[in-house]
């Protein structure tokens, strides 16, 4: 058994004074350009489409996730590859051809494709905050460059994805030549030197070079025994972002917000009452009965209730 | 399974739902997620396993009928799931997870689940892969290349035990034609009837026995062993 989770956090609710600095401030937010509609109180929040896990992250449902996305209030958006680029995998190509005809579409992508994709968003208020790509080496440089190419034209700010150190060391020219950052992203694998999970792992692939960033999973963090309030005191300057869901201790499992192991409440306040620069992007893949929009709004909800 | 016998109990549920559903209030519910879900099960035991699988976050990663996502263990075709009975193993597994691992995100441990919790979601894993493994076997191309020998010699094995003197296999070789003796085979209409509570009946052992066994031969026949003995059973006319 994992042990109880404290009853502070899982009856947390928001002080009656808090709540009217959040009425006054909500006054404020009437007037901020709709891609800060999920700034609140300091607080940048954006989503992982994952959390939306009835829906396959194909081109076809872009329009579907954007619209989802206003549904749920989100100005910002960490958008994986695969909502952008065509897909080759149809009947009668093999996967190696498949590859290949992707990798090529990436060499001689046009500009228009990335932009107009990126008007898509910015017509219903939402920002590209990273393009999520999992680097592998099956991608030589041409193909690495034309990815941070791409992202740069959405309006990135930086590819994230899951790879580990060797991986890492490898791509470190490539952010620099972009102006872009890349994100290391942790799961919660102890047994593979290779991963990124732990603080001493994550740390050791931030030294490879100034334009990586932290792209810290509270959930696999937290799995990982990690400690993320820890983790944001020491290392915050570089952190760009959180994925930010709960899972409990001992690589348990994913839960609803507030009733793992993941101190949630307490990394939003630490964003917000040090004025970091660090995107809070929803994450989770604990399981539900409901749909994918209001589970996601649940979750947002007990977000905004700690930062009011 | 038997899919019309299958769907028409599901079927009548759903409608049944659906006017009880618009009685009591009109609008559909906004927190129960139908489309990912899909209707109810007719077996509310089986609906509830079904719903467990889905709260604890199995579905997400092994996908609702077993499709997996991403690098999860495709669980219709898991050998540990073809050899686990009543979460024999499954359950040690789900309580430890499997932390040493080459994948990027290792499958967690679900130590806090009670017992029941974890019986009910193996018992969905199985039914999930019951329907699936029907499917693919019944619609199996080369299920009429068989040989009969070899047929016979699994039929030794694993059917005799109860197919001397209950039914004679002979008649239902004769009494069906190639596909209702596949889709008998693969799943016999017995496993259908729905269980029943009455007292004289809660501890038949013989049939919960047949149940489970035939359960587990279709959760593990390949393709050539259906093929055989369908060339068996059909030597036998
Ligand atoms: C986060 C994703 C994830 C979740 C959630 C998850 N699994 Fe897994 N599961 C995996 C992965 C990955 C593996 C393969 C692990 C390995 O080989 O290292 C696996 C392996 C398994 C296996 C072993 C199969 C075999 O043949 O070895 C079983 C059984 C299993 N999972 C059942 C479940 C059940 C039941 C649940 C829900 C209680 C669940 N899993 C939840 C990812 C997941
Ligand atoms: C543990 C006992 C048991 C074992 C082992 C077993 N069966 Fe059965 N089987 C049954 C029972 C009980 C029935 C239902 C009989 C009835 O409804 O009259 C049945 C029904 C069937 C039927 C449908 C008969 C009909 O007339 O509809 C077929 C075909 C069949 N079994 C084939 C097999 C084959 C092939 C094997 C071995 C690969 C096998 N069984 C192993 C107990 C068993």
């Amino acid at each position: 058994m994992s042990p109880a989770t404290p009853l502070t956090r899982r009856t947390f609710t928001f002080s009656a004074s808090a709540a009217i600095a959040g009425a006054s401030r909500s006054l404020l937010h009437a007037q901020t350009p709709p891609g800060n509609r999920s700034l609140i109180n300091g607080v940048q929040f954006g989503l992982q489409p994952f959390c939306y896990h009835d829906l396959p992250m194909i081109p076809e449902n872009r329009p579907a996730l954007f619209d989802r996305l206003v549904q749920n209030g989100m100005g910002m958006v960490e958008l994986h590859a695969t909502w952008v680029e065509p897909r080759f995998t149809t009947p009668g190509v093999s996967a190696r051809q498949a590859r290949e005809k992707l990798r090529d579409w990436r060499l001689h992508a046009p500009d228009d494709h990335y932009l107009k994709i990126r008007q898509e968003a910015a017509a219903l208020g939402i920002s590209i905050f990273t393009y999520y790509i999992n680097f592998n080496d099956t991608m030589p440089d041409e193909e690495v460059d034309a990815i941070f190419r791409g992202a740069k034209l959405l309006g990135a700010r930086g590819c994230v994805g899951s790879y580990g150190l060797a991986q890492a060391q490898r791509l470190i020219p490539f952010p620099a030549r972009h102006g872009m950052v890349l994100g290391l992203h942790n799961h919660d694998n102890l047994s593979d030197p290779d991963a990124f999970s732990s603080e001493a792992s994550i740390v050791k692939g931030l030294s490879f070079s100034n334009d990586f960033k932290a792209t810290l999973d509270t959930r696999h963090f937290t799995a990982a025994n990690g400690d993320c309030l820890g983790f944001l005191e020491r290392h915050h300057e570089r952190v760009s972002s959180v994925h930010l869901g709960d899972r409990r201790k001992n690589n348990g499992r994913s839960t609803p917000f507030g009733e793992g192991d993941a101190p949630i409440i307490e990394i939003l306040r630490m964003i917000r009452d040090n004025k970091w620069p660090i995107m809070a992007l929803l994450e989770f893949e604990h399981g539900t009965l409901r749909p994918a929009v209001p589970e996601v709004r649940l979750m947002f909800d007990y977000c905004k209730r700690a930062v009011v | 399974m038997n899919t019309r016998r299958f769907l028409i109990p599901v079927l009548a549920v759903t409608i049944a739902l659906a006017v009880l559903h618009g009685q009591s209030q009109s609008p559909p519910r906004q927190d129960y997620d139908l489309a990912y879900i899909g209707p109810p099960l007719a077996d509310p035991v089986m609906q509830h396993s079904k719903e467990t699988y889905v709260l604890f976050g199995c579905a997400y990663c092994h996908g609702m009928n077993l499709v997996a996502r991403g690098e999860a263990t495709d669980l219709m075709h898991s050998a540990l799931v073809g050899r686990d009975e009543n979460a024999n193993l499954i359950g040690p597994l789900l309580r430890a997870g499997i932390p040493q691992t080459a994948k990027l995100s290792p499958m967690p441990q679900f130590s806090d689940l009670s017992n029941a919790q974890i019986v009910d979601i193996t018992r969905y894993i199985h039914y999930a892969r019951q329907l699936g493994r029907y499917k693919e076997l019944f619609e199996a191309k080369a299920l009429g290349s068989g040989n009969a020998a070899t047929g016979k010699a699994y039929a030794d094995q694993h059917c005799r035990s109860c197919h001397q003197g209950v039914t004679d296999l002979s008649q239902a070789a004769k009494k069906y034609s190639r596909p209702s003796l596949t889709a008998k085979m693969l799943h016999p209409d017995f496993l259908d009837r729905p269980a029943s509570w009455k007292l004289d009946q809660l501890h038949d052992t013989t049939t919960a026995e047949a149940r489970q066994r035939h359960a587990h031969l279709l959760e593990n026949y390949t393709e050539s062993d259906v093929a055989n003995l369908l060339a068996w059973l059909e030597s036998l006319k």
